[in-house]
């Protein structure tokens, strides 16, 4: 660390409107940073202009997306998303897609930011959500597998970052045997044992921006928040 | 406030286990093909419920309502076939809906569909799982069909949300596998007073609870006739241990961040969108008012010009369809 750098806190934003966003709060107030991490609960543009970086909860998309509208935050949301570090769980994951399917009639607003295209509810009805543990590198104890925990999940349908876009990295796959078969791939010859089947991607990362398909948030493990903070969030900061 | 964590092995999946406690709600699950992962365990149930918090869940009759319902910003839609305010003018006997027509509503939308049964009626609930229902309301809106017992809701994959006027109530709802619950209030009159009356009754007795120690807890658990484990773990966290929301008599945006600010994680809204004169307006005024429930200014801002309000009923022994909330042991 840069020993000329006064010490300043981290301000991450948790975009507040609906959803689960009490449960981020209370993973994120249990990291062991050296750094203060300031947690801001954004519902108007004034909040999220004091953020560093912001973590977009699970909930519906479509509820998000209009409140955020209904509130001027959708244009300041999509600037920040250009500039700062962001963190899509599950609904805010579909928010952060370039494209998505399965969406409403008359489709959705999204922010976009990530390389990616995901379909919404791709595993079907509420009777299909799971539990499964994950081997995910990069996490402090990766022999440890974290517990995904998938609700009405959406599916990563294919990574298509721009060679000038920063390369997208995968976090976590499904282990084998778990796949989405209510979604199928567009041009496959269904192949369930491919291991580069997008379909089995649940977690991303890409520049400073992260993407989980499932709900860190709803566990008591708090690696992903903290993996968040480290790898994205800290040195992205001035 | 965050709803409690679930666990993390599917073996013993309790709705709110702190890191010091045993499992409070046991765990039923199915293991999808591969062996790896789990179907309908109690953390993926609750879970549905917590994404659906500072939301309002609003009651449609048909695939077109449910549009509206949608475009307004719903966080889902209960399926029915009569809204309560219809059940109390018409009368009968109230019944699950027709597959059909629930199946239609999930066809039209893309945020989660719930449906009520009547109360114990384990079949109407079966049906309902097959055909991919994502949350069931086991309802005192609908006429009772078992005066005794509740359903075994630890036997499904979808989840259940129960009404419940007080704590004991609450909790016992839970014990039986609901993983969401929701104040009665007095459906179908827009009177939001006994909603209020509920959502006050549990937390004052969790409050109450809160400061006993152990021998009193008993005591207490024997008193308002719920599982101690239960009423401990909800002494422990100073809220339920699953997510709570007002349902029953809300009309107007500030009846929905009055229930907020006693304390609710989110709103149900029955009769009183699609029994007012310009539904689409009124609904996105209340999906808007349980995201600002505590600014008053914005709350004034999206209460102006929302047109008529659906009429009120007064809850007293002329009430005509009788009192809803009484159903339900």
């Amino acid at each position: 660390m840069d020993a000329y750098q006064p010490k300043k806190d981290v301000i991450v934003g948790i975009l507040a409107l609906q959803g689960a966003f009490a449960e981020h709060q209370v993973a994120l107030q249990k990291l062991p940073f050296q750094k203060k991490v300031v947690i801001v609960l954004v519902r108007v543009a004034d909040d999220l202009a004091r953020c560093d970086a912001l973590i977009i909860p699970g909930g519906e998309s479509t509820t998000i997306a209009l409140l955020a509208r209904l509130a001027g935050l959708l244009e300041p949301l999509r600037t920040f998303v250009k500039r700062k570090p962001t963190w899509g769980t599950c609904a805010g994951a579909i928010l952060l897609a370039q494209a998505v399917e399965n969406t409403k009639k008359g489709g959705q607003e999204l922010l976009g930011g990530m390389s990616v295209t995901v379909a919404r509810n791709g595993w079907g009805s509420q009777v299909e959500s799971f539990e499964a543990p994950l081997l995910v590198d990069g996490l402090r104890d990766p022999d440890q597998t974290f517990p995904g925990v998938f609700i009405r999940a959406p599916v990563v349908m294919s990574l298509d970052p721009k060679p000038e876009d920063p390369p997208v990295e995968i976090i976590a796959r499904l282990p084998a045997g778990v796949l989405p078969h209510a979604q199928k791939l567009v041009s496959s010859d269904e192949d369930d044992t491919d291991p580069r089947d997008p379909r089995t991607i649940v977690a991303i990362r890409q520049g400073h921006h992260m993407l989980t398909t499932f709900h860190p948030e709803l566990t008591k493990d708090n690696r992903f928040h903290e993996y968040f903070v480290r790898a994205c969030v800290i040195p992205s900061l001035p | 406030m965050a709803t409690p964590p679930v666990s993390t092995t599917p073996s013993a999946t309790p709705a709110a286990n702190g890191p010091a406690t045993s499992a409070a709600v046991p765990a039923r699950s199915s293991t999808r093909d591969g062996g790896s992962s789990n179907l309908g365990t109690f953390g993926v149930k609750s879970g549905l419920a917590q994404m659906l918090k500072g939301g309002v869940i609003m009651d449609v009759v048909n695939a077109e309502q449910a549009r509206i319902a949608e475009e307004a910003g719903a966080c889902a839609v209960m399926a029915l076939e009569r809204v309560p305010a219809d059940i109390r003018a018409e009368g009968g006997v109230s019944r699950m809906s027709d597959p059909a027509m629930i199946k239609s509503i999930v066809d039209a939308v893309t945020i989660p569909v719930m449906a009520k049964v009547r109360i114990g009626h384990f079949v109407e609930a079966q049906i309902l799982q097959s055909i991919g229902i994502d949350y069931i309301d086991e309802s005192e809106v609908l006429t009772p069909a078992d005066e005794e017992h509740h359903i075994n809701k630890h036997n499904f994959k979808v989840p259940f949300v129960c009404g419940a006027r007080n704590l004991g109530e609450a909790l016992r709802r839970i014990s039986e596998g609901a993983a969401f619950i929701r104040t009665k209030g007095e459906a179908g009159t827009g009177n939001v007073v006994e909603a209020v009356r509920h959502q006050r009754a549990v937390m004052s007795e969790i409050r109450k609870a809160s400061v006993m120690n152990e021998e009193e807890l008993y005591a207490y658990a024997k008193d308002i006739q719920a599982p101690f484990h239960l009423l401990k773990e909800a002494a422990r966290l100073k809220r339920l241990p699953v997510v709570n929301f007002a349902a029953g008599g809300l009309a107007t945006p500030a009846d929905a961040a009055l229930m907020m600010q006693l304390g609710c994680d989110g709103v149900f809204v029955g009769s009183g969108i699609f029994h007012s004169g310009d539904p689409a307006k009124r609904a996105r005024a209340i999906v808007q008012a349980v995201t600002h429930y505590n600014n008053p200014k914005v709350l004034a801002e999206i209460s102006e010009d929302l047109g008529a309000p659906m009429v009120g009923l007064t809850i007293d022994a002329n009430l005509k369809g009788g009192r809803l909330a009484s159903r339900g042991w």
